[in-house]
């Protein structure tokens, strides 16, 4: 079964053109990630999917229904589940009204639950969103994204300015979401990382699908890795334009607090 | 002298109580839907004219309690059937769009009710004044006052506490993300937009029983209203419920000693926050992007 498929997808933003007939497919049960450098089209692509930037031309499918032109809010009560760029978690609210915006779709997923998964929001439920930090804000978004019960999980960048090591749990998150039966679909800068939990890889280039296989063919195709993450290289590595030196330098100079 | 000074106080913090009611709603609507509502005033006109022909059907208090809803009602209507219309487009559209909307229902109040002033007449329980000294102090300003702090309260338990009124607080924030999880943005807004309508009508009914009728009397409450939400800060709904109560004071009490200076005094005060504050008393950093 799939659970959702798009076909040549053509995107606008105004007068640009943003995708070229793209085309990808999420396998029900799987984790697929989509991979591409920075301004490739990822984020467009997964607003094209859940109809914040509606293709101008071409089909999405999700489980089986035609939703090219269905409004957002109606994709996400199908069982879409949607963790966009840079979280947007809403500031003004606590981490406990966050929770009590997504739609109450029926489900294993409760507020309840959501704290007991995710502990450090428990803790902060009275915080507001603007307190977080980066992976508190991260748990959050994926926390209310799950309080819909999603069948199918988008997600946008999770991995997006957090340490390593909070990364790390990211994945783990994602990965037991598929366990739960959950569909994935998981877009990434951090490429070694999320070809290690996918099933399946797309990658994009300037708008257009360039390569799409299971993630272990990508994995083998160290050149197109090494291309794809290019100067967002998930090993920690220093700019070509600034020396080591430099570099340690400056991360010895006191921070001051703003 | 204190007399004197009470008896302003007094009538300051009523305007203030006007003008929140009004700013409440316009500022609702501003936060989510990125309206200016121009036609405000004359939602309150309307208002205070239903009562007016409900009363002796429904008596004071039925149509105290039913006009407010029905000009949310109708709210809902012109959201649906014209405002909507305008939200892809830049703000030009919406100002024109409710600015045509004020004449449009004030001559609709002219041909239906005429031209003249009408009384709204309110029970006489409410009418006597509660002391000599202080004869200023009528039941009714009291049952206003009353009315008032009961329909802020209820406005802002709804927002905290209900799950729609936090998804319309969340939504004042990023209303692509409130539909991506799962909720319906044109229903909230239709919703919101009526209940900021619904307030503007209350004030209509409260302000009919103490100045009466007539199709022009939410005029003058419009542009205070506007005030107010920028010295409380746009975005946020108490500083909106501070401004207005802060400019009607300050406008009463200049009257005292300037009365031709209790309409300047506002503008003197919004002038000095957009300098000193740009934000407003209680807004936040970039509200407005």
């Amino acid at each position: 079964m799939i659970a959702l498929e798009a076909e040549g997808l053509n995107t606008f933003y105004g007068k640009s053109h943003i995708l070229y007939d793209v085309g990808l497919k999420v396998e029900e049960g799987s984790i697929t990630t989509l991979l591409g450098r920075n301004g490739a089209g990822k984020t467009t692509t997964l607003r094209s999917l859940v109809g914040l930037t509606p293709a101008r031309s071409g089909k999405v499918t999700i489980f089986g229904k035609d939703t090219t032109r269905t409004p957002t809010y109606r994709i996400a009560q199908m069982g879409v589940g949607y963790v966009p760029e840079g979280r947007k978690i809403f500031a003004h609210l606590t981490v406990e009204d966050n929770l009590r915006v997504p739609m109450e779709r029926p489900g294993p997923w409760t507020i309840d639950r959501v704290f007991k998964t995710f502990p450090r929001l428990a803790e902060r439920r009275m915080n507001k969103g603007r307190q977080l930090s980066g992976g508190e804000q991260e748990m959050l978004s994926i926390g209310r994204a799950l309080l819909l019960n999603p069948k199918l999980l988008i997600l946008d960048e999770p991995s997006q300015g957090l340490a390593p090591l909070i990364v790390q749990e990211v994945f783990k998150i994602v990965q037991q979401t598929k366990a739960d039966g959950m569909s994935v679909l998981l877009v990434e800068q951090n490429v070694r990382a999320s070809l290690e939990i996918a099933d399946y890889a797309f990658v994009l280039d300037h708008g257009i699908m360039g390569w799409s296989g299971t993630a272990a063919d990508l994995m083998k195709d160290e050149e197109r890795i090494q291309e794809l993450a290019g100067a967002s290289a998930e090993e920690w590595s220093f700019d070509d334009d600034l020396s080591a030196q430099e570099a340690v330098a400056l991360s010895h100079q006191p921070t001051t607090v703003a | 002298m204190l007399t004197l000074v009470l008896f302003n106080l007094t009538n300051g913090i009523i305007l203030g109580l006007f003008y929140v009611l009004m700013a409440l709603g316009v500022s609702l609507i501003l936060n989510l839907s990125n309206v200016i509502n121009f036609a405000h005033g004359n939602f309150l006109a309307l208002g205070g004219y239903f009562a007016f022909s409900l009363a002796p059907y429904l008596g004071y208090w039925g149509a105290f309690i039913v006009a407010p809803i029905l000009v949310g009602v109708i709210g809902v209507i012109v959201e649906q059937t014209m405002i909507k219309r305008v939200y892809p487009r830049p703000h030009v559209y919406s100002l024109l769009l409710t600015f045509g909307l004020a004449f449009i229902i004030q001559d609709m109040c002219r041909t239906i009710w005429g031209v003249n002033g009408l009384p709204l007449s309110i029970p006489n329980a409410l009418n006597s004044p509660l002391s000599n000294q202080f004869f200023f102090l009528t039941g009714y300003r009291i049952f206003l006052v009353a009315v008032v702090i009961v329909a802020v309260a209820a406005l802002f338990a709804f927002l905290g506490f209900t799950r729609v009124g936090t998804r319309i607080r969340a939504g004042t924030f990023d209303l692509d993300t409130v539909s991506a999880l799962g909720i319906n943005i044109g229903l909230l807004r239709a919703l919101n937009f009526g209940l900021g309508i619904g307030l503007a009508g209350l004030a209509g009914v409260l302000a009919g029983g103490q100045i009466g009728l007539n199709p022009n009397m939410g005029d003058d409450l419009v542009l205070p209203s506007f005030i107010a939400i920028i010295i409380g800060g746009i975005g946020s709904l108490t500083g909106t419920l501070v401004g207005g109560l802060i400019i009607g004071i300050a406008s009463a009490v200049t009257s005292i000693w300037w009365s031709a200076g209790s309409e300047v005094i506002i503008y003197i005060m919004m002038v000095i926050i957009l300098v000193a504050r740009p934000r407003g008393i209680m807004g936040e950093e970039g509200m407005m992007t």
